[in-house]
């Protein structure tokens, strides 16, 4: 590898036809970078510094489905109810809604696109912006609704918080974002100690660094497994294309009706293999049952976050090694 | 699966002396039918392995030395897209959460699975190597056999590349040789995955991640950590464990009543409802770290109740979820002097990386529950009349045990239906007459006579259970009462069953081993 010559699109996506529309996106992310590089010290920019080599590329991965709610709500199916009513819950990188005929789900829908990049379409290309709308949600969907004052609306009728009408367009809960991807990871770098101790498990560095809910799924995992590899002097980035992607969905232990695969119901409607940032979970017609006749573990799919929790997403970084002889820093707060 | 280790756990294997083996050849040792190790001919061997290891590799003269020639021959011997080629790699250490600072023995134990798994049909990997190391050659390995059924169990001793056979699952269910060998650990056959349920602790996973600076040195940059599985445990339990259990559990029926519904030993099946051989850890989604950040420490269900089978195979009513506040627990944890020590010089003050690991039911035994019902052998009230004995106690209860006593030997299956539950009530209520007021015959016999209703009437105990558990856990007196008990059963697996290979598997605790806990139907704890 050598230096990036710019930051691809999510799953290198080609929503964007012209190569130098898509530049702004790279110039976006280097201006993110750009900020963090010279407070983290760690943390490299690949459009700025080369990648070698015996660079490891390190993938992240946790269930989709909110594992604070395990803390709250510790019956399953309370858990699975509260997480598919409302998409602020969905904090780990992973949103979801649930269509449903007759009370029975007939699809779910999954999406890790991040709001960053619904923003810059509607910046540069808030044509296919619309078009993508209509595709993915409604043909009814208005400009106007979307792109007000020339402002994205990330939360909108359309991507609504709160899921009506079964399908989303992209990222919603506040912390869901590119951006905060990023920064955490930047964060991660520095190590924390402790009366003296070094603080590496997950939830205690979550804690120590600042780095929001120690009970969350994602953030804490990036944080410790970023911050394990910068203990070594390494430097670290993300890889490109930066994204949340879904990994996969683990079908063990799902049961249907005429026996047939279930993993044959998964469709990828937006990314590419290893990046996928949409995908649903439906039956097709003539098969005859829907989702809400598929068993887990033998009880029927009544909830989206039954799936959720057997839908893996992932971040990847890059561990560089490197000769930085990182100091410990007491812990925030 | 780490249990596999414990495949050592048999002097005879012990006793290997390095070199005792014949170069390329396969040699069988099924503790307790074979007195010594002995070598198999081409036509025996091939006549007793129908596993691909023995048909791919062994069979067809190629004998790898370690792990990673395993999976190189595997490589060589099948075509692209041939499952075998899938991997899955795994590993857990019990030291893998103490900080690089600390000074403590941390070693992992590597699973790498291959063959067919939970992307295809059900029934989990073909073959799982389990091994300290990619390079050591004292690899132990099981492999489905795809013609006679059950895992075929093998391992090689260093210094050569012979490998022995030490049995298939089925073994583990013959009286000569259960409990042997192998199924000291293995003990109805199965894969082992002892920390089958999130947050999985010791294991990577997203609960806790293990990163490269966690591990010894030399492991840090090997492919097997870069090719971990990311979401490590997490995957090992949905894709490895829970089916490869389901897939003996299922088979070992079909083959109990291959004999015009002639059930062989049925005394064996109870006793994998009765009795305590094995177990699953489960602990606490609270990490050490996190208790006073917590405000509560979240508590296994299945401490209190065996909830797998009686809520999830059963349909009783579930168990609350419990949970203590976070300034009681820190408060037992000084009252018990816990600590966290390797035996070689590491020793801290605290629990382990996930607090209050306890045992629970093994989930081969709730599945041979399952399976006996659904086949016929016995039903769900006999079932549940039989766990709510002493079901404050779901694991190590020498109440339920004594109940084994009446099992009858011999079952027949008839159209799903089957005699032994009743010849077995009618046993036990015989016994009952003449027994002490307190015996568990009697309570058997109590819980009998709730009749058609007893679910109704056994979710209405449980709920009392459970009442008086929630009141418990607000009191420190009613906690340390609680910890003592989940004490008691830590040392019963380290005493009853081989479970137990690192001092880090669980913390130490200042109570006497004398000092004996149960728990009582009120939800209080009480002296033995």
């Amino acid at each position: 590898m050598a230096v990036l010559a710019r930051f691809d699109t999510p799953a290198a996506l080609r929503d964007v036809a012209s190569a130098a529309k898509r530049r702004h996106w790279s110039t976006r992310l280097s201006a993110d970078f750009g900020r963090l590089v010279g407070e983290f010290r760690q943390l490299y920019d690949p459009t700025q510094s080369d990648t070698p080599q015996d660079a490891q590329v390190v993938p992240v991965e946790w269930a989709a489905s909110p594992n604070k709610l395990r803390q709250t709500h510790p019956d399953p199916v309370d858990r699975w109810r509260v997480a598919d009513s409302l998409r602020s819950e969905q904090d780990e990188y992973c949103e979801w809604a649930v269509e449903k005929t007759g009370g029975k789900i007939t699809r779910i829908t999954f999406s890790t696109e991040v709001p960053e990049y619904y923003a810059f379409l509607a910046q540069h290309a808030p044509d296919r912006l619309l078009a993508l709308y209509h595709q993915l949600v409604s043909p009814n969907v208005a400009l106007k609704e979307l792109v007000v004052g020339g402002a994205y609306q990330p939360i909108n009728r359309w991507n609504p918080r709160k899921p009506s009408h079964g399908r989303i367009v992209h990222l919603s809960q506040e912390n869901n974002t590119l951006g905060a991807a990023l920064a955490l990871a930047a964060a991660a770098t520095v190590q924390r100690e402790r009366n003296g101790v070094p603080v590496t498990t997950k939830e205690a560095l979550a804690a120590c660094s600042g780095l929001g809910d120690p009970f969350r799924n994602s953030d804490p995992q990036i944080a410790s497994v970023i911050n394990g590899a910068a203990s070594t002097g390494a430097s670290i980035t993300l890889q490109d294309p930066l994204g949340l992607y879904i990994d996969r969905l683990v079908t063990s232990g799902m049961t249907t009706p005429d026996g047939a695969d279930p993993a044959a119901f998964w469709t990828v409607e937006r990314g590419r293999p290893g990046q996928v940032v949409r995908a649903s979970f439906a039956v097709p017609e003539q098969r005859g049952y829907t989702v809400g006749d598929i068993k887990i573990a033998g009880r029927p799919i009544r909830f989206g976050a039954q799936v959720a929790d057997r839908v893996r997403v992932r971040l990847v970084a890059v561990v560089k090694p490197g000769s930085a002889r990182p100091r410990r820093s007491p812990c925030l707060g | 699966m780490n249990g596999f280790a414990n495949l050592d756990g048999c002097g005879k294997f012990r006793d290997l002396s390095p070199g005792s083996l014949k170069p390329r050849t396969i040699h069988r040792l099924i503790v307790g039918r074979d007195t010594a190790v002995k070598q198999l001919s081409r036509a025996e061997a091939a006549k007793q392995l129908g596993d691909p290891f023995a048909t791919l590799l062994l069979l067809k003269g190629t004998f790898p030395n370690t792990a990673g020639d395993i999976l190189a021959a595997l490589d060589r011997a099948t075509k692209p897209g041939d499952p075998l080629r899938e991997r899955f790699f795994f590993f857990v250490g019990e030291a893998t959460q103490i900080p690089t600072s600390e000074r403590v023995a941390r070693d992992v134990r590597f699973l790498v699975t291959t063959g067919r798994t939970g992307f295809g049909p059900e029934d989990g990997p073909d073959l799982m190597i389990n091994v300290f190391h990619p390079e050591s050659e004292d690899a132990e390995l099981m492999a489905w056999d795809r013609r006679a059924g059950g895992f075929n169990y093998y391992r090689t001793a260093i210094g050569s590349n012979g490998w022995i056979f030490a049995g298939n699952s089925r073994h583990a269910l013959e009286p000569d040789s259960e409990f042997k060998g192998p199924f000291e650990s293995h003990a109805s056959g199965n894969l082992l995955m002892k920390e089958l349920k999130l947050p999985w602790v010791h294991w990577h996973s997203f609960s806790a991640p293990v990163t490269a600076a966690n591990l010894p040195g030399d492991l840090r940059k090997h492919p097997w950590v870069a090719k971990k599985d990311p979401s490590g445990a997490a995957t090992c339990e949905i894709e490895v464990a829970i089916p490869s259990v389901k897939r003996w559990t299922k088979r070992r029926f079909e083959r109990l009543l291959g004999k015009d519904g002639i059930v062989e030993r049925p005394e064996r099946v109870m006793r994998q409802v009765l009795r305590t051989d094995t177990v699953n850890l489960h602990s606490s989604e609270t990490a050490a770290d996190a208790i006073e950040a917590s405000g509560r420490v979240t508590l296994p269900p299945t401490f209190f109740v065996d909830a797998d089978t009686l809520n999830g195979v059963l349909g009783l009513r579930p168990p609350p979820f419990l949970t203590v506040p976070s300034k009681i627990y820190l408060k037992t944890l000084k009252t018990f002097d816990v600590r966290r020590t390797d035996g070689q010089g590491f020793d801290r003050p605290g629990d382990t990386h996930f607090c209050f690991i306890v045992p629970e039911r093994a989930l081969e035994d709730v599945e041979t529950i399952r399976e006996a019902i659904r086949v016929g052998l016995f039903g769900e009230r006999f079932a549940a009349s039989l766990l709510m004995v002493d079901f404050a106690n779901p694991v190590f209860s020498p109440r339920r045990e004594k109940l084994l006593e009446h099992a009858p030997t011999s079952a027949k299956i008839t159209g799903g239906r089957s005699g032994f539950a009743a010849a077995m009530v009618k046993r036990i209520l015989a016994a009952a007459e003449s027994s002490p007021d307190n015996s568990p015959e009697r309570e058997f016999a109590k819980r009998w006579q709730a009749g058609a209703k007893w679910r109704s009437e056994f979710s209405r105990v449980l709920e009392s259970y459970y009442t008086g558990l929630e009141k418990t856990m607000r009191t420190q007196t009613g906690f340390d009462g609680v910890f003592r008990v989940a004490e008691t059963r830590r040392r019963d697996v380290a005493d009853r069953t081989p479970l137990v290979e690192s001092p880090l598997l669980f913390a130490t605790a200042n109570i006497p081993p004398t000092k004996r806990m149960r728990m009582r139907f009120d939800g209080t704890a009480a002296a033995v």
